[in-house]
């Protein structure tokens, strides 16, 4: 372009170049249009920051919507009776242990005995109903012999219309099960015992608990009316600031009568306070029975599995009591007006465990579970992906004849094209039943969590989620190797190696920070990924139980990004819920760009080191 | 002859073997897994998606009505009617599947007009954005800066690029209309009408302007590549004859690397066809029983001029835009996540994603093949 200043204006030269020139807003039209591209280039800034705004925008208010919902959560008892309340929720978990030994002990005992008196009832209903079907499943049945069948049948085609009593051998098919049964609860009185004591202690608390959770739930039904009131209100007396005359007026007037008084939590709440010595009691009463149950079960004589419950049973019950006088204590020391800090909005949010919506008594927003799920199933994709994709760049780096490579590569940058939604489906229709019944096999039960009960979870994800992110980790470790200096290779041969030592000792090292950072970025890709973690899995809200080993990774759960696609579509907008679920979106947004960060960081800091 | 001094090596050349065919291994799992996929999706969907109508007819709810004689009938809700009626004390029983009958018309053609806008909003934009960093941009600040956003676009998650397109196009984008709604951040009147940031709702729009900044760090990337592969020397004979900047690149790179930028623009299109996440809150309808234009506008009076007519016309054509579509993405996620899987189902669901399978793949593979063929083709 030629500049200005060379020519001094005015000269002839100037003239010339300035001819058919026109400007304008002061710039010549190469200046405009290199402005218009400038503008453009930033464009990928303004959408970044662009993406922050909207999040913001819809997320931000959050944490003060939630601080206020867990303040009404205080001040309305609500706190109170959960102090009490999630304890026991231990007791229903202990207490079905205790069914499940028990029927397990009692099913082989009267299962012959209930089988057929149910058989031979059935039976006589499809007699009555002239079902064939029924009637030829009791000829087939092999749980009589061919006389009693004959019996069976004479006696059921001597029925008349009018007869109230069952044939003979019914009614003695029936007694002979009720004698089964009560010989067979008479050998395990123990554990029937406890059993039924188990459920008998928790009632008297869950009476008080009962009363005071509808008298919590009324007040703070009241309390979300005043302030759905109160912010009508505000928005009045906000157009009224800004109204005139008799419009003004109006606004003023409806605002004032839209007035109510906020419901009295001090009053209120007394109803509660007044149960607090009954509530504290009956917990104390209640962990005593349960211990005065629980010690004396014992093992002996039981089937493996059955003492193992038991076992597990009487190892819960003491954290199980412990948990019960913590709460005990902390019902005395509980405040309903103590202030609850913003910060506790925040930690209920970050560090909260329970990610509880639509629910009638409380929701609770806790990002554990969700963060759990994503980063065990990216774990899973990793482990998996990292090897075959680096190996799988190593080999169409260095080994593979020109070839190969004109197949490989095309087919893994293939891959790339495939709709996650496509994966997602695949992972339902196909991968989780094969995964399922590859647990079945009897050599792989060694394996933890096997044989596994959901076809759809954590592991199936992970399979799928590792095969989307081999791409991204093959073609940018494959670039890594191939940015290694030739002479590196051409010296370590020159040396006599051999080429494995050369790849192994000389290039991979070399194109380590590279290769680190495609894994890097592989982990990104896997994280932020949405549609095979919902469809595949498996969607539970819950941490997953740790307590089995391994075994974790064949459970089902669910993820940052699965909630976002399942939940939105089904929430008003504002409400703490959608706000919630934008908090996660930006928390998705800011790990998305740590992880690209340290991507960038390590392949630069390795560099400088070589160099 | 051998040479006495050379050791042993047979142990070594085994062990170099093994380690071959180790490596070997792990690039041949990666293509094998791959050709099963496609093997299986094709062995069970191509059978469904040859058979008359599924690629003509509209989405509707699939009817088996089952007769006493053992007979099953497969139809829509209307014909099952007159089946039912026809078959009469044979009738024995009817189960609904809903979104598995008919066709998968609506969610191709949703899907095509949602690639339409994203396409052309990226490629304007994204093509833009290369040529400056391709050709004026120098070394800077501002530069890094714009290189480090590129990147880190490209990292967002795609469930993110769908918050982000409800909060601003759904939600927030500028619409011309006379009465702005409640919700309207803002309005700025116009005189004959208002600039109302109300948003534009859930529509192909917001969909495909989604999309767009979700391809968009593709098509910088792809297009800066190959405007950089434009060898300088074009650009210097075009300066010496005294050409400007503009014409430069107007007359001398750009014709040269149009090619390469439209080969990356197809796996753009890949892309954008294949994303779900960013048009479930933006664009996609589980369900509809129309196409985009079909739309309901009032019948014009008889003696209505030329004007009425064309005014109508342009109406429908953009309803087009400002109408939610269904997309086959978002249609194979119903089908996959909100429907009991069986026998009945199972046509349905493998019959659209080997569709959309092969639309996506047949698009990829295009890119591929054209690319390696450019790339032997304009040797410089």
């Amino acid at each position: 372009m030629p500049s200005d200043s060379t020519t001094p204006p005015g000269s002839l030269g100037s003239k010339i170049l300035r001819r058919g020139r026109r400007t304008v807003l002061g710039m010549d039209p190469q200046g405009l249009i290199k402005n218009f591209f400038g503008a453009n280039s930033s464009i990928a800034i303004i959408v970044l920051v662009l993406i922050m705004v909207f999040l913001l925008r819809e997320g931000a208010g959050f944490l003060s919507t939630y601080h206020h919902e867990l303040e009404i959560y205080r001040k309305a008892g609500l706190e109170f009776c959960d102090i009490a309340d999630t304890p026991l929720k231990q007791q229903q978990s202990m207490a079905s242990a205790l069914r499940r030994a028990l029927s397990m002990e009692l099913e082989p005992l009267v299962k012959n005995a209930r089988e057929r008196r149910d058989a031979a009832f059935l039976y006589k209903r499809a007699l009555d109903e002239k079902s064939a079907e029924g009637a030829a499943v009791f000829e087939n049945s092999l749980l009589f012999t061919p006389g009693e069948k004959n019996q069976i049948k004479s006696e059921i085609a001597a029925l008349t219309p009018e007869s109230i009593d069952l044939p003979p051998t019914l009614q003695k098919l029936a007694a002979e099960f009720t004698e089964k049964d009560r010989e067979a609860k008479k050998t395990f009185r123990a554990i029937i015992e406890a059993e039924e004591i188990f459920e008998e202690a928790t009632e008297p608390v869950a009476e008080i608990l009962d009363e005071l959770k509808t008298h919590a739930t009324e007040t703070k039904e009241a309390a979300n009316e005043f302030h759905t009131l109160e912010v009508g209100r505000q928005q009045l007396l906000g157009a009224a600031a800004s109204a005139h005359g008799a419009e003004k007026d109006e606004f003023l007037k409806e605002a004032e009568l839209s007035r109510v008084d906020a419901p009295d939590y001090a009053a209120r709440i007394e109803t509660i306070l007044e149960q607090r010595d009954d509530l504290s009691k009956a917990l104390g009463e209640y962990a005593a029975a349960v211990e005065e149950a629980v010690k004396p079960l014992q093992s002996d004589g039981l089937s493996p599995e059955a003492a193992k419950l038991i076992a597990s049973v009487q190892k819960a019950l003491p954290t199980h009591l412990n948990h019960i006088q913590n709460a005990a204590r902390n019902l005395k020391a509980w405040k309903w007006d103590e202030p609850v800090s913003f910060w506790r909005a925040v930690s209920s949010f970050a560090f909260g465990t329970g990610w509880i919506t639509n629910s009638s008594w409380q929701d609770f927003y806790g990002v554990v579970p969700l963060l759990t799920g994503s980063l065990l199933i990216s774990f899973v994709a990793l482990l998996i992906a990292t090897p075959i994709s680096v190996t799988a760049a190593i080999y169409t780096n260095q080994f593979a004849t020109d070839r190969e490579k004109e197949l490989i590569k095309p087919v893994i940058e293939f891959i790339q094209a495939i709709p996650s939604v496509v994966l997602g489906f695949i992972g339902i229709a196909v991968v989780g039943d094969l995964i399922k019944g590859v647990s079945q096999w009897e050599f792989l039960s060694w394996i933890p969590g096997f044989p596994i009960q959901e076809r759809l979870n954590i592991f199936n994800a992970g399979c799928l989620l590792a095969f989307m992110a081999v791409p991204t980790m093959f073609s940018l470790s494959e670039d890594a190797l191939n940015n290694v200096p030739r002479s590196y290779a051409e010296a370590s041969d020159a040396l006599g190696a051999t080429k494995l030592q050369t790849v192994f000792r000389v290039i991979v090292p070399a194109a380590i920070s590279g290769i680190l950072s495609a894994i890097l970025l592989g982990l990104g890709r896997v994280i932020g990924e949405t549609m095979v973690v919902l469809l595949v899995a498996g969607n539970r809200i819950a941490i997953p139980d740790f307590g089995d080993g391994l075994g974790v990774i064949f459970q089902p759960a669910h993820t940052l990004t699965g909630i976002i696609a399942q939940e939105l579509g089904e929430v008003s907008r504002g409400s703490s819920h959608w706000q919630a679920l934008f908090m996660v979106g930006i928390l998705l947004f800011v790990i998305s760009l740590s992880v690209n960060w340290c991507a960038r960081t390590i392949a630069k800091r390795f560099e400088h080191s070589k160099a | 002859m051998n040479n006495p001094f050379a050791g042993d090596h047979s142990s070594i050349q085994r062990r170099e073997t093994a380690a071959r065919w180790l490596l070997r291994l792990g690039s041949y799992v990666v293509v094998l897994t791959t050709v099963a996929i496609f093997a299986f999706i094709t062995v069970k969907g191509l059978p469904h998606a040859v058979k008359p109508g599924f690629l003509t007819e509209l989405t509707s709810t699939l009817h088996v009505i089952e007769s006493k004689d053992g007979k099953v009938f497969k139809t829509n809700p209307v014909e099952a009617d007159v089946i039912k009626k026809r078959l009469g004390e044979g009738f024995q029983s009817e189960k609904t599947i809903s979104y598995s009958g008919g066709g998968i018309l609506g969610p191709i053609v949703g899907t095509a007009l949602l690639v339409v806008v994203s396409v052309s909003v990226a490629l304007f934009l994204g093509v833009c954005c290369a040529i400056y960093l391709s050709e004026y941009a120098k070394k800077g600040k501002f530069i890094e800066m714009v290189r480090l956003a590129i990147l880190n676009l490209a990292g967002v998650p795609s469930v993110v690029f769908g918050l982000f397109g409800l909060g601003a196009f759904v939600l927030t984008a500028p619409v011309l209309t006379g009465t702005p709604a409640d919700r309207a951040i803002f309005v700025i009147p116009l005189g004959f009408t208002n600039l109302s940031f109300q948003g534009w709702d859930t529509c192909v729009l917001s969909g495909g302007f989604t999309l767009a900044f979700v391809i968009l760090p593709v098509i910088i990337t792809a297009s800066e590549q190959c405007l950089q592969a434009v060898p300088q020397g074009f650009r210097e004979t075009s300066m010496a004859l005294g050409a400007t900047r503009w014409q430069t690149i107007w007359r001398s790179v750009l014709p040269f690397a149009t090619p390469g930028i439209l080969t990356s623009t197809i796996l753009g299109i890949a892309r954008a066809a294949g994303e779900t996440a960013p048009i479930m809150f933006t664009a996609a309808l589980a369900f509809k029983d129309k196409l985009p234009w079909q739309k309901d506008l009032p019948p014009l009076p008889a003696d209505a001029g030329m004007f009425a007519h064309w005014e109508q016309s342009v109406q429908r054509f953009l309803g087009i835009f400002t109408e939610s579509v269904q997309a086959l993405p978002y249609h194979i996620y119903t089908l996959a996540a909100k429907i009991p899987q069986n026998e009945y189902s199972e046509q349905a669901q493998y019959g659209s994603v080997f569709v959309f399978l092969v639309l996506v793949a047949s698009l990829a593979a295009t890119s591929i093949w054209l690319r390696i063929h450019l790339r032997k083709k304009y040797k410089w």
